[in-house]
């Protein structure tokens, strides 16, 4: 090596420091204009070892002098996508010479299939242990195609030795918190705009999965337990639609498909993602059976305030309706039952808007405590002519004894920070399983509670969930005989119960027929409210019904 | 497989070792490849001038002969100069691990990248223009043959491969029929091996012509003649047993 005079020195400065530590010792050495220090530089042939590159994002944060242990192997997950492994040789199942007859099959249309090289594969290093870091080092292409790098190391003799780089990795760190999947992200982006507390939604997911892995069977019910937990269940399998999930806790396998179609059909008056409908019945179908696979009937029985005595109505409308309703649905929002439906699933909407109020104080009982009376109220609602309406009514009890003080705490959290989240989201909680019994239950126990709602009318549960919206409010939720009547604004067409019976004495008319008459202008209500409260009322009065023309008309003998 | 999960050694990490990436042009690259000995391929001059470092690379005069295609002494030199830019190590940290046979170690990080550039003088050029017009030419290329190639397809009144065929079917001769017994012992074993056969399979296998071989077969086995393994025969589901022992239980299902 040509040394100048001050190469010891040099060699001195460049052992013990790094190498932007030489360039500015070597500037002060030397003379002015220039200095320079010769290195030999030796590229050595006989290495084993082959030289790659790690690379981290300087944002990671990653020093490596800081770990104590570091382990690294090749991720080998992807070799059953080339491998091919085959899946018997010999004996059972297997054919003779089914290997060449594969081959030459796969020659013959010219199918080549990419060999699985570990070159290539990435890299997984785990620091510092299980409680460490982990990396996933991808190899990043073209690197050694124009140009090669080499790593160019001074030796003991200060002579630089350049190494070529084999390969390069790109090592991002990867995430031990649970992450959405690409499936639920999308669905929680279709829903961004309407939900409120965007940390529930993790929340959410760890107690579906919770309760999916306890109870993912069919229970009748009777179980509060079970109950609870299966509507955990379903609220994770069918998280953005309560209603749904509602319809399927509360009405069984017998009156599952009502079910569906209940909730199928408000389903399609709320502006849903049509995905999330599919991926809703998807699943539905899935882990239910005896449902129906039309969307239609999701929502079908989705009646969410009416004690189980007033829900009757409903309840045989849809049933009887349900073949029609396959057509009816996508146009038939005229229809009363849908628009009872659909009052069903608004005020389902603000249970689970209070739900997800609640979650905001991240109590996990409360949801829960949610979910079941979402449940309830559903359940009642649905089945309320169902023989199992007993044990609805019975858990519903159960419920509603249980809830209360909950409902209460939680009410009172929740009904502060409502937002305005509710009218278009149906989706809002998982745990939404919207009772009207348990809306019941919290209405009765707890008498005017929420009092940002507008109308003065019953405290009802729903009236709760329906203070971000004060629209909904009007008269819907009550179970109660005592507010029949939806809240009269000064109008000159009151929606009240004596209207409607003095139309229905007077001639059948179909739901479509008795909305016209109480037309949002004149009444002063939203045409939700409209539909809400004639819902109720029709509840109440428990008309006869007649087919007439293949529509369902009712009337009133008096 | 081997590899499975290596501890890394960071020995050298600790100590904090720095190195250089430093990207070096593919000619260089195959210059350097040439060194003999113990791979001297140049000096390093690292200077400061004007209050910045300069760093420069110098081939080594013996490792200047560029190899080229089709020539036996080339005119062309590499060049000599070789100035290094020097860059940041900004938005990556990067470490160098190298693999051998039985170990991973982590040999430190970088400190410093720099491009290798060749000073562009005559020569350079001379050598770029050689680059470019050997990588212009295509790989596939027509010639003019000077000759008719006459020594393909002549005709031929019995091709060799026929005549060998033909030869070997008459040593074989036609298949003869052997011990039903034997036969079924042969049959079971194949059916050992595996579950579904072509007819054809196992006629090679038994060398037995081919209706007496099917009137066995259809005693102790079955056709598919749809689903996934079709024009396949396969035995009997109660000559069927794909653990263990299954000869003894073939053969007591057979004799009754």
């Amino acid at each position: 090596m040509k040394a100048t005079s001050k190469t010891t020195n040099h060699k001195q400065v460049i052992n013990s420091t790094s190498y932007s530590a030489v360039m500015t010792s070597l500037g002060s050495q030397g003379s002015s204009s220039s200095s320079s220090t010769e290195y030999v530089v030796r590229v050595p042939k006989n290495t084993n070892k082959k030289y790659s590159i790690m690379a981290f994002n300087a944002g990671d944060k990653v020093s490596c002098s800081t770990w104590t242990q570091a382990r690294m192997e090749r991720d080998m997950s992807n070799r059953r996508i080339y491998g091919e492994e085959e899946t018997q040789e010999g004996a059972a199942g297997s054919e003779f010479g089914k290997k060449q007859r594969e081959e030459a099959r796969r020659k013959k249309y010219g199918i080549i299939t990419k060999e699985f090289k570990v070159e290539d594969q990435p890299w997984i290093l785990k620091v510092n242990g299980k409680a460490g870091r982990r990396f996933k080092g991808i190899k990043k292409g073209g690197v050694t195609e124009n140009a090669s790098y080499y790593i160019f190391t001074q030796s003991a003799d200060g002579a630089f030795e350049a190494f070529p780089v084999h390969a390069w990795y790109n090592f991002t760190p990867q995430a031990k918190h649970r992450t959405l999947t690409a499936e639920e992200a999308e669905e929680e982006w279709g829903r961004r705009n309407k939900v409120v507390n965007h940390f529930s939604i993790m929340l959410q997911r760890r107690l579906r999965e919770q309760e999916r892995g306890g109870g993912d069977e069919d229970e009748e019910e009777g179980e509060k337990g079970a109950k609870k937990k299966k509507k955990g269940g379903r609220g994770g399998d069918l998280r953005i639609h309560d209603l749904e999930e509602d319809l399927e806790m509360s009405s069984d396998e017998s009156d599952g498909s009502n079910g569906d179609d209940d909730e199928a059909k408000a389903k399609a008056k709320k502006e849903k993602g049509a995905k999330g409908k599919g991926k809703k019945k998807k699943k539905k179908g899935s882990d239910l059976e005896g449902f129906e696979d039309s969307d239609d009937g999701d929502f079908e029985g989705l009646e969410v305030d009416y004690m189980s005595d007033e829900s009757s109505s409903e309840e045989e409308e849809p049933e009887k309706t349900k073949p029609n309703k396959g057509e009816d649905v996508p146009k038939g929002i005229d229809e009363m039952s849908e628009s009872e439906e659909e009052s069903e699933e608004e005020t389902k909407n603000e249970e689970e808007n209070k739900e997800e109020e609640e979650e905001e104080d991240g109590k996990k009982t409360p949801v829960q405590v949610e979910k079941k009376k979402k449940k309830d109220s559903s359940g009642e609602s649905d089945s309320s002519e169902d023989s199992d309406i007993e044990g609805e009514a019975a858990s519903a009890l159960f419920m509603k004894k249980r809830t209360p003080p909950k409902r209460g705490g939680g009410r009172g959290s929740a009904g502060s920070s409502r937002t305005g989240s509710r009218p278009g989201t149906p989706s809002i909680d998982n745990a939404a399983t919207s009772n009207t019994l348990r809306a019941a239950a919290s209405k009765l126990e707890q008498g005017k509670r929420q009092t940002t709602v507008p109308s003065s009318e019953t405290p009802a549960a729903k009236r709760l969930k329906m203070e971000p919206s004060p629209q909904s409010s009007s008269g819907k939720s009550t179970p109660q005989p005592a507010s029949g009547k939806s809240t009269p604004s000064a109008s000159d067409v009151l929606l009240t119960e004596d209207a409607v019976r003095r139309y229905l004495i007077r001639k059948p008319m179909t739901t479509k027929d008795l909305l016209k008459k109480f037309q949002t202008k004149r009444t002063g209500l939203s045409s939700e409210q409209t539909v809400n409260v004639l819902a109720q009322i029709l509840k109440r009065l428990n008309p006869e019904r007649k087919n007439i023309n293949d529509k369902m008309h009712f009337y009133l003998t008096e | 497989m081997s590899d499975k999960g290596h501890d890394v050694d960071l020995t050298r990490a600790k100590q904090n070792t720095g190195v250089w990436l430093v990207k070096v042009p593919k000619y260089l690259s195959q210059q350097w490849a040439k060194a003999s000995g113990r791979g001297e391929v140049g000096k390093l001059k690292i200077g400061k001038a004007q209050g910045k470092t300069v760093v420069s690379f110098n081939l080594n005069e013996e490792l200047t002969v560029v190899d080229c295609s089709g020539e036996k002494i080339s005119s062309v030199r590499s060049p000599r100069e070789h100035p290094f830019t020097m860059q940041t190590v900004g938005g990556q940290t990067l470490a160098v691990f190298t693999e051998s046979s039985d170990k991973i170690a982590l040999e430190g990080m970088v400190v410093q990248r720099a491009e290798c550039r060749p000073a562009v003088s005559e020569s350079y050029m001379k050598l770029k223009k050689l680059q470019i017009e050997e990588s212009t030419k295509p790989l596939r290329f027509s010639q003019r043959l000077e000759k008719a190639i006459t020594t393909n397809y002549k005709p031929v009144s019995n091709h060799s491969h026929n005549l060998e065929y033909e030869k070997r079917k008459k040593e074989e001769g036609k298949r003869a029929r052997a011990d039903k017994q034997k036969v079924l012992e042969m049959l079971f074993s194949a059916f050992e091996k595996h579950q579904f056969y072509n007819i054809r399979d196992l006629v090679d296998i038994t060398k037995q012509p081919v209706i007496y071989l099917k009137e066995i077969l259809r005693e102790i086995g079955v056709y598919n003649s749809r689903g996934p393994h079709k024009s396949t025969w396969e035995l009997k589901p109660e000559y069927r047993h794909y653990q263990e022992g299954q000869e003894e239980e073939k053969e007591a299902a057979k004799m009754e």
